[in-house]
């Protein structure tokens, strides 16, 4: 069993609420998603593991056990091309569950006319796999789901 | 299970079909010329999770293998 923590703080929202079809559809994973408090701020590790994917707009964390997770900061984010958000770990490194990896603002995000919804995805789980821990306001680092 | 890129490019119309592929952690973002020449049932056989086509902008939800499939593509493309 994994626990999947909250990247950053704000509401936890399910995942089906997300504006992107790849995310609420599922398609690369159950999951869920958060819509983060406006301050600029570390967004952390989701699990103890390591950085395969680093991109200043999303990550994504191996445990040793082989569970993938992605956190995606904001919805077409790409599009920004890494514009306000700063890495603060590199690609392969071994980080654990909370440490910072990318600092960003969500207030500049949405500002920017996207939106700042925070999904976090286990990839390729199994949909009864996953199940909700949080409801309503997390910190960053606190428990989000569970990844059985 | 990782997509194969040749068959990616099959499905997205051939080659000179493909006018841009960009990698976004979990997807391509490709701009094709014809959309018509799309064959969408082509690439889910190829193994991407889903497809989202709007106009000439096709998005491939590949997994997150995007960055070695959209080089793969590259090659393939020229």
């Amino acid at each position: 069993m994994t626990t999947v923590l909250a990247p950053v703080a704000g509401a936890a929202i399910g995942l089906a609420a997300v504006s992107d079809l790849v995310f609420s559809q599922g398609m690369v994973g159950p999951g869920m998603a958060i819509d983060p408090e406006r301050r600029s701020g570390a967004a952390v590790a989701p699990i103890t593991g390591t950085i395969v994917k680093l991109h200043p707009h999303a990550y994504i964390v191996v445990g040793d056990d082989g569970k993938g997770v992605l956190v995606h900061l904001g919805i077409d984010t790409v599009q920004l091309r890494g514009e306000g958000f700063a890495l603060l770990a590199a690609e392969g490194d071994r980080v654990l569950a909370g440490q910072p990896v990318v600092a960003w603002d969500p207030a500049a995000v949405e500002a920017g006319g996207r939106s700042p919804v925070c999904p976090v995805v286990a990839l390729d789980a199994e949909d009864g796999m996953v199940g909700e821990v949080a409801e309503g306001r997390v910190g960053a680092g606190d428990p989000l789901f569970q990844w059985a | 299970m990782a997509a194969d890129a040749e068959a990616i490019v099959a499905g997205l119309g051939g080659a000179d079909n493909i006018i841009e592929v960009e990698p976004c952690i979990t997807r391509l973002r490709t701009e094709v010329r014809d959309a018509s020449k799309v064959d969408q049932a082509a690439l889910r056989a190829a193994g991407v999770h889903g497809v989202m086509a709007t106009g000439n902008v096709v998005q491939v939800v590949v997994g997150p293998e995007a960055d070695t499939i959209a080089s793969d593509i590259e090659d393939i493309v020229g």
